[in-house]
């Protein structure tokens, strides 16, 4: 397997990055030969850009499109740039492709993902069940399904109270015009429920890990949040080893029997000197890319249980003490580039070495620009603005 | 919630590192000494007669403050064996 041809999404390393550069990174040190295919949602992903992304990317439809859309720009994707793996990395998606095994396995399409009940299972609005199953602890978690509900469960557990939508979004709220603030706007961008949680006070732990649908663990790798954002994202980590976390990541998995990636979210509640279970996304983290770099490879195992569809040899732990500071930088691309990926008309691909050749400061401005064919082009006199 | 201070990562300036709760500390010089005798398997009489030959200090002060050091650790979420 020297030359896998993989197909990732979710490229975007802003100010809230998504895992799929990561994974990309990732799967480029194990397979410096690899093709791999950037699934977009946006024309402006940073990691289409990157010097070390993909080699061809194509503009998906949004999940929310449904099955259908999204099958349909699969086959025509598949049709050009064939691929055998796919890595998934959005909420989202997942919540789309856990019901689509059968028909990804008749394109000869490979993925290791949870199953329609693992997935629920760790819901946001399922997490007290799931605590409660595997005997760890869990802040007061509520789904409330409008404003009116939201109002009153935030009056019987008081404030501060973190908000956080279905697949996306976290926001501590500490008056109730913040929480009727914060929980419209999420009704409106992802739909009911939102989730509301007590507030923990302590430091914030991550487990990053692959599980292998038997409910055993291949390999975990445990860190610290050292920097935190406003919005609450890890901008820092440090590696740590606690049996009592390891143990606490070890009950929530074999409890959910989970197969693929995961990350779990947790806090060592000051005041009860536990850990306590924050969420468990169904997906890796966007810092995977740091225990590769301590040789730790988590997309590249992942990509072996795709092939081999066994259990692979359990991945070593990271040792202790070796930290992440996340660095952002930028990255160059050329208004060809972007109208490529922009045209709605019609889809086509962006192959990354040729769109860098037109990019060249020698070659001539591309103008102008087709625009394809709902009659917005420069010759008509006509034009619409993208929406970015 | 402690961490055995056999586990504990430290280098020769005090600085200290608890791998099971990603902390960092500093060390002052008698603190680091303290810890490299525990870590060395002495028993806390043996460490504490290391102490007051090593330290040129009285029996009673050095008791008091290898005392105070450990009730400090185990405020730090450190584990005295």
């Amino acid at each position: 397997m020297h030359s896998p041809r993989i197909a990732v999404s979710g490229l975007h390393r802003g100010e809230n990055p998504q895992p799929g550069a990561s994974i990309v990174r990732s799967l480029r040190r194990r397979f410096p030969n690899a093709f791999i295919v950037g699934l977009v949602y946006d024309a402006l992903e940073s990691g289409i850009y990157a010097e070390d992304g993909p080699d061809v990317v194509y503009p998906m439809p949004y999940p929310t499109s449904g099955a259908t859309a999204f099958l349909q720009r699969l086959d025509s994707i598949l049709e050009k740039s064939p691929v055998d793996y796919l890595i998934p990395t959005l909420d989202a998606e997942i919540e789309l492709l856990v019901h689509l095994e059968e028909a990804l396995t008749e394109r000869g399409l490979r993925t290791y993902l949870p199953d329609k009940e693992m997935l629920s299972h760790r819901a946001k609005n399922h997490l007290p069940e799931l605590a409660k199953t595997c005997g760890v602890a869990v802040p007061d978690t509520r789904p409330v399904y409008d404003i009116a509900e939201a109002l009153a469960v935030a009056a019987e557990c008081g404030y501060p109270l973190m908000v956080k939508g279905q697949y996306y979004d976290a926001k501590m709220v500490s008056t109730e015009q913040a929480l009727f603030a914060a929980v419209f706007k999420l009704f409106s961008e992802w739909g009911a429920p939102a989730i509301l949680q007590r507030c923990v006070r302590g430091p914030e732990f991550n487990a990053l890990g692959l599980g292998d649908g038997e409910g055993g663990i291949v390999g975990l790798c445990t860190i610290r949040k050292t920097i935190i954002s406003n919005q609450g994202k890890g901008l820092g980590g440090i590696t740590v080893l606690d049996p009592r976390l390891d143990e606490f990541c070890t009950r929530l998995i074999r409890a959910l029997r989970w197969r693929g990636p995961f990350e779990i979210e947790a806090m060592l509640d000051e005041a009860r000197g536990e850990y306590v279970l924050i969420e468990i996304n169904p997906r890796f983290p966007a810092w995977v890319d740091f225990p590769s770099m301590l040789g730790i490879n988590f997309p590249a195992a992942l990509v072996q249980m795709m092939d081999v569809d066994r259990k692979p040899a359990p991945l070593p732990r990271c040792a202790p003490g070796h930290f992440y500071v996340r660095h952002q930088v930028e990255v160059a691309g050329h208004i060809e580039q972007l109208a490529a990926l922009s045209t709605s008309a019609d889809f086509e691909a962006l192959d990354m070495a040729r769109s860098l050749e037109g990019a060249a400061p020698s070659a001539p401005t591309p103008f102008p620009i087709e625009m394809g064919d709902d009659g917005a082009s420069p010759s008509n006199g006509s034009a619409r603005r993208h929406a970015h | 919630m402690s961490t055995p201070l056999s586990d504990l990562m430290l280098n020769d300036r005090g600085f200290v590192f608890d791998p099971a709760s990603g902390e960092t500390f500093q060390l002052n010089p008698t603190g680091l000494r303290i810890v490299r005798l525990l870590q060395s398997g002495l028993s806390h009489d043996a460490a504490l007669t290391q102490m007051v030959s090593e330290f040129e200090v009285d029996e009673h002060t050095a008791q008091r403050d290898f005392s105070d050091f450990l009730e400090n650790a185990v405020r730090l979420g450190w584990r005295i064996e």
